[in-house]
């Protein structure tokens, strides 16, 4: 073995304990990554399999061949596909069956009244196909449906909802319909797609309740016969199909189903996750880097009577290096193992919370165990470089050196370097989010901001540990004093151990500032556009829920409370070669309902042929009031639309506003997504809402809130969000947590003569752990308090920056109460990593500690 | 007056064992000792090394337990007491001078010298500390840090600190081992003379001639046992009584 081998494992066995910390930082990083890659490894080939199964007896399907897709949308929106094409298709040589697919949005309502799902994955509903190949549900139970009103669901639904075969209930399409379960499915051999609720009616229904217009389908699937490919199946149709109607094969819509379900979740899923195993690495690397400077720091005298016996630069550095290495390893490797522990956990674990994760052994690819081994060693050894480095240049004769007050982190070049590079990242910064909105200029100040704090933090925590411990010292007394005092012995430790709960409190202060300016946002926009006393909203987010009936604001609308009820349906179309979302409503009624800002023109008799359109997307496409314009729908069709009214204000109406009839020639399944309803003068809110609630009622029975319960339920989703997010940095705080605890144990360590002197004097063993613990609330305070700055000033970037990059007005909002929360977990932290080292230097043996060479 | 003093003692210690490790690896540092602390008088503890002399102070100042045996500051038996009450009971009637790293290199030297009253959350007698901060000899140097003073300096803070709080007895661990003579020598008058001016006791512990000549009295330590005491001492006469250890009987 050489020598600087044997010196780091002796080391290493010698000093066990100081890196346990560093082991514990690393692994963590290490596991959270690695779990993240291979349940997204895993969910992805799930899925894939689950696809493939399913729809393995589809070989060619045939649809639309053009896709309109709005901004924010992963799947475009195509024009049915005429159902009579089957029979056309079944004659071309080689096709085995052919049967039409409808699709549309039904939800389902449970045993209990409450809909089922909704919250995100998508509620489908269709035409129970009756080609078993042909029909990615099979048949688990019971039979297809034969009359109308019965359906078959798939087996996960029929349990959310306590339904069983034979049960009646309805099916919001959305105009509700009373279904009768005759048959329970399964998909791909799970008791769902995921989250994803379905139902099958028979093809009569289907057309009735999920078409626009009878004889339409939403694709048409088609199965070869003996010894055709899909290929050449595909290939034998393109001739047959009308124009504007494309064939692909089944393997390739399978694809596209996948990467929809990928795009859609799993790619935000683990984006979402890595971005955190990321911000828990970066905190670890600061631990990490402490751990090691403190280690060779206090190994000075070692050193350099390394040196003095002729050991040379480049051995000094090694042995530390080896030793870094040696426990960037361990630990990562205990980090992959802990990673796939996690990724099994979590596939145990998503099942007993109601996701049905899908059955299947875990995929551990190679990248998924080489990049977080990667990282973590990578992460280690950098960390461990510059301490290394230091530990080689250690002077032979450095030996005898008191450690005592360091104060070489307050240096002068580099309170420069970093004001400088503040108010660079200041400048930038408000140019990126003020003068030239840009998000990348703002992006790059943001990073700007990160690494000024990290330069001035040794600067900084000398003023305010002064500031912040200065109460101490007066509520303290002595004890309070000397925790000050040595919090301010080595400002570039303790900027590095406060620096990793810096890291952390500013993430979480970033979401909570950007979580309450969206609610502001949402609030701001409700009480600013809403002019109506409450709204029907069906309770959904993303592709869920199957909106409301378009005869619900009719009927409202003669409600003797009612003044105004006004619904807004959805449509999308091509302005200018680019997909945009359509108001689909009665014009002249949204005008009473909401506040659409400074009118030109009249919204009244837009007719078949007008439209509205917000002031900024006229100024974008230089129109006014009489220009026209024209709109590609997705049946290809273009139609000339005359611009009737220019108006300010879009936030809840949307940027395009066209009519019921104008749509109609153009619409696929009918919805309403909002109905907006104002009251009669002289009628109170809760009599009307009760009214609203009773009308309501026989049309799937949906929300009715008032303009307060609107804007805040429109919040609920954000809160979810926020929750997801604290849970993940939780680990982050926990690491920098260890990192504060470790630093404080070393620092213990390096005092211990001092601590010994102190207890011969008279420091009782309480007065000596009252001093570790507020030692470490002090760093911790640093920590939190700069942390809290820098997230507050990024929320403020990143709203300010979203709010140039997006067509609507963004609000900035402070909470001060949950940042007071975030502050006083912080402090709290800080007072827990703080109680061990306390406990182990009050049981230091007074004697033994003087005598401590 | 003489006569009052010697009257009392202010710390002793009565059949004092201590064992240090069990069964064959077992050392007796102190194998019956009895001996007495006068109050008011500068007492040196003599001997070579590994007589058990500094096993004796630090048993006879509570910063050690006995085996077994008693030790008494005051009337206070020091084997009742458990850790609190042994550390407010060295806090309170206690003054330490060590070797060497004797002050909190956070603190001023002001700040050091009030140090156990501080923790103990007492004010003490400014006029007493103002008077033993011009004994010492620091008062320009008061807003120094300990690394900035020589290590007689350091010394001489750690002087004033084991006097601040008037205690019973101060007990000083080879207060001068770290030291040139010159500056050794200023430590140990200054010793001498609080001891004397403030009517203090000190008990010191060395094995140096020339500081013991310092003291009042000697007593002199071997293998763990009291073997002589001395009274006026000079730095010859220790040394020759020292000289007499290193010959086989």
């Amino acid at each position: 073995m050489n020598a600087s081998v044997r010196l780091s494992a002796s080391s290493l066995r010698a000093h066990k304990r100081r890196f346990a910390g560093t082991f514990v930082a690393v692994f963590l990083g290490v596991a959270f990554l690695a779990g993240t890659l291979v349940m997204g490894d895993t969910l992805r080939a799930s899925f894939d399999n689950m696809f493939g199964n399913a729809t393995s007896g589809t070989d060619a399907v045939v649809r639309s061949a053009d896709a309109i897709t709005t901004p924010g949308e992963s799947e475009g929106v195509r024009e049915p596909v005429a159902a009579d094409l089957a029979d056309t298709v079944e004659q071309v040589p080689g096709v085995a069956a052919a049967e039409p697919s409808i699709e549309g949005a039904g939800q389902l309502v449970g045993r209990d009244g409450d809909p089922i799902g909704g919250q995100g994955p998508p509620t489908l509903a269709g035409n129970w196909i009756t080609d078993e190949k042909l029909n990615a549900y099979r048949l688990d139970e019971g039979r297809a449906p034969e009359k109308s009103g019965e359906v078959v669901v798939n087996r996960g639904t029929a349990e959310r909802g306590d339904l069983s075969i034979g049960d009646t209930t309805t099916l919001r399409t959305p105009d509700p319909v009373k279904v009768t379960i005759v048959g329970l499915a399964t998909f791909g051999g799970e008791d769902g797609m995921a989250q994803v609720t379905y139902t099958g009616m028979t093809r009569a229904d289907a057309e009735k309740y999920l078409t626009a217009r009878p004889g339409e389908a939403a694709t048409i699937l088609v199965r070869a016969g003996p010894g055709v490919s899909q290929q050449e199946l595909v290939d034998r149709l393109t001739p047959a199909l009308p124009q504007g109607v494309e064939a692909i094969t089944g393997q390739e819509s399978a694809e596209e189903n996948t990467d929809m379900i990928s795009g859609q979740f799993l790619s935000v899923f683990t984006t979402f996750l890595l971005v955190f195993s990321g911000v828990a690495l970066l905190v670890a690397t600061f631990s990490i880097h402490n751990t090691f400077a403190i280690v060779v720091a206090q190994r000075t005298r070692e050193n350099a009577l390394l040196r003095a016996l002729g050991a040379s630069r480049r051995q000094v550095t090694a042995s530390t290096l080896v030793e870094a290495t040696a426990v960037a390893v361990t630990a990562s490797l205990a980090g992959l193992a802990g990673g796939i522990g996690i990724a099994a956990g979590l596939q145990a674990l998503f099942p007993a919370i109601g996701f049905p994760f899908p059955e299947g052994d875990l995929v551990i690819s190679g990248v998924s165990m080489a990049l977080p081994l990667a990282v973590g060693v990578v992460v280690c050894l950098g960390s461990a470089l510059l301490p290394a480095v230091r530990a080689g240049r250690t002077a032979p004769l450095a030996a005898l050196r008191e450690t005592a007050v360091d104060t070489s982190g307050a240096s002068r070049a580099r309170a420069i370097t970093g004001l400088g590079l503040a108010a660079l990242a200041v400048g930038i910064t408000l140019n990126g989010v003020l003068v030239s909105p840009n998000i990348w200029l703002a992006g790059l100040g943001a990073v700007l901001a990160l690494a000024a704090f990290v330069v001035l933090g040794p600067v900084a925590s000398t003023t305010a540990i002064r500031i912040l411990g200065g109460p101490l010292g007066r509520l303290r007394g002595v004890t309070g004093g000397l925790a000050r005092r040595n919090a301010l012995r080595s400002p570039k430790r303790t900027a590095a151990t406060a620096g990793a709960l810096m890291i952390g409190v500013a993430v979480v202060s970033l979401f909570t500032v950007f979580g309450a300016s969206l609610k502001a946002t949402m609030d701001q926009t409700v009480s600013r556009s809403f002019a109506g006393d409450v709204a029907v909203s069906a309770p959904s987010f993303g592709a869920g829920g199957s909106g409301l009936s378009p005869r619900l604001a009719e009927a409202v609308q003669d409600l003797p409370e009612v003044d105004t009820a006004v619904g807004l349906g959805r449509g999308v179309a091509e302005v200018d070669g680019k997909g945009r979302a359509l108001t689909v409503t009665d014009p002249a009624a949204l005008e009473r309902t909401f506040d659409l800002g400074e009118i030109r023109g009249s919204l009244n008799d837009l007719g078949t042929t007008g439209i509205a359109i917000t002031e900024k997307e006229a100024d974008k496409h230089h129109l006014t009031t009489g220009d026209k314009t024209r709109l590609t729908f997705t049946d290809g069709s273009t139609q000339t639309f005359t611009v009737r009214a220019v108006y300010g204000q879009s936030e809840l109406a949307g940027d395009y506003v066209i009519t019921r009839s104008a749509w109609a020639p153009h619409r696929t399944q009918d919805a309403d997504t909002l109905v907006a309803v104002s009251f009669a003068d002289g009628v109170s809110t809760d009599a009307g809402k009760t009214a609203v609630e009773k009308a309501a009622a026989d049309y799937g029975n949906p929300e009715v809130q008032t303009r307060d319960e609107y804007a805040q339920s429109s919040a609920g989703a954000i809160d979810m969000m926020l929750t997801l997010v604290y849970a993940l940095l939780a680990l982050a705080v926990l690491i920098a947590l260890l990192g504060i605890a470790n630093t404080l144990t070393l620092a213990i360590h390096e005092r211990t003569r001092e601590l010994g002197l102190l207890r011969a004097v008279g420091q009782t063993r309480s007065q000596l752990r009252a001093m570790v613990r507020w030692e470490s609330v002090l760093v911790a305070a640093f920590g939190t308090t700069g942390g809290l700055a820098l997230g507050a000033f990024l929320g403020w970037v990143l709203v300010k920056a979203s709010d140039g990059a997006s067509d609507s007005a963004f609000a900035f909002a402070m909470p001060p109460l949950q940042l007071l929360v975030v502050a006083l977990v912080g402090l709290t932290a800080g007072a827990l990593a703080g109680l061990r080292p306390a406990k182990r230097a009050a049981r230091l043996d007074v004697l033994r500690a003087i005598a401590t060479e | 007056m003489t006569t009052t003093t010697l009257a009392r003692t202010a710390a002793r210690v009565v059949d004092a064992v201590k064992v240090y490790g069990s069964g064959d690896t077992a050392v007796r540092a102190l194998d019956g000792v009895s001996v007495d602390f006068p109050a008011g008088r500068f007492t040196a503890i003599m001997g070579p090394s590994g007589s058990g002399k500094s096993t004796l102070m630090h048993c006879a100042a509570g910063l050690d337990t006995l085996t077994s045996g008693a030790a008494h500051i005051g009337d206070t038996e020091l084997g009742r007491l458990d850790d609190r009450r042994l550390t407010l009971l060295r806090r309170d009637r206690i003054g330490f001078v060590f070797q060497a790293f004797n002050l909190v290199p956070t603190l001023t030297v002001a700040e050091n010298i009030t140090l156990p009253l501080d923790l103990a959350g007492r004010r003490g007698d400014p006029e007493w500390i103002d008077a033993l901060i011009d004994v010492v000899g620091l008062r320009d140097r008061l807003h120094h840090r300990p690394t900035e003073l020589s290590g007689g300096q350091q010394q001489r803070v750690a002087v004033a600190r084991a006097f601040a709080g008037r205690p019973e007895v101060v007990f000083a661990d080879e207060p001068t081992g770290n030291l040139d003579s010159r500056s050794g020598g200023e430590v140990l008058g200054l010793l001498g003379r609080a001891a004397r001016e403030t009517e203090r006791t000190v008990v010191m512990v060395t094995h140096d001639p020339v500081a013991a000549a310092h003291a009042d009295e000697v007593v002199f330590l071997a293998d763990g046992r009291l073997v002589d005491r001395m009274t006026a001492p000079t730095a010859d006469k220790v040394l020759d009584r020292m000289k007499a250890f290193e010959v086989p009987s």
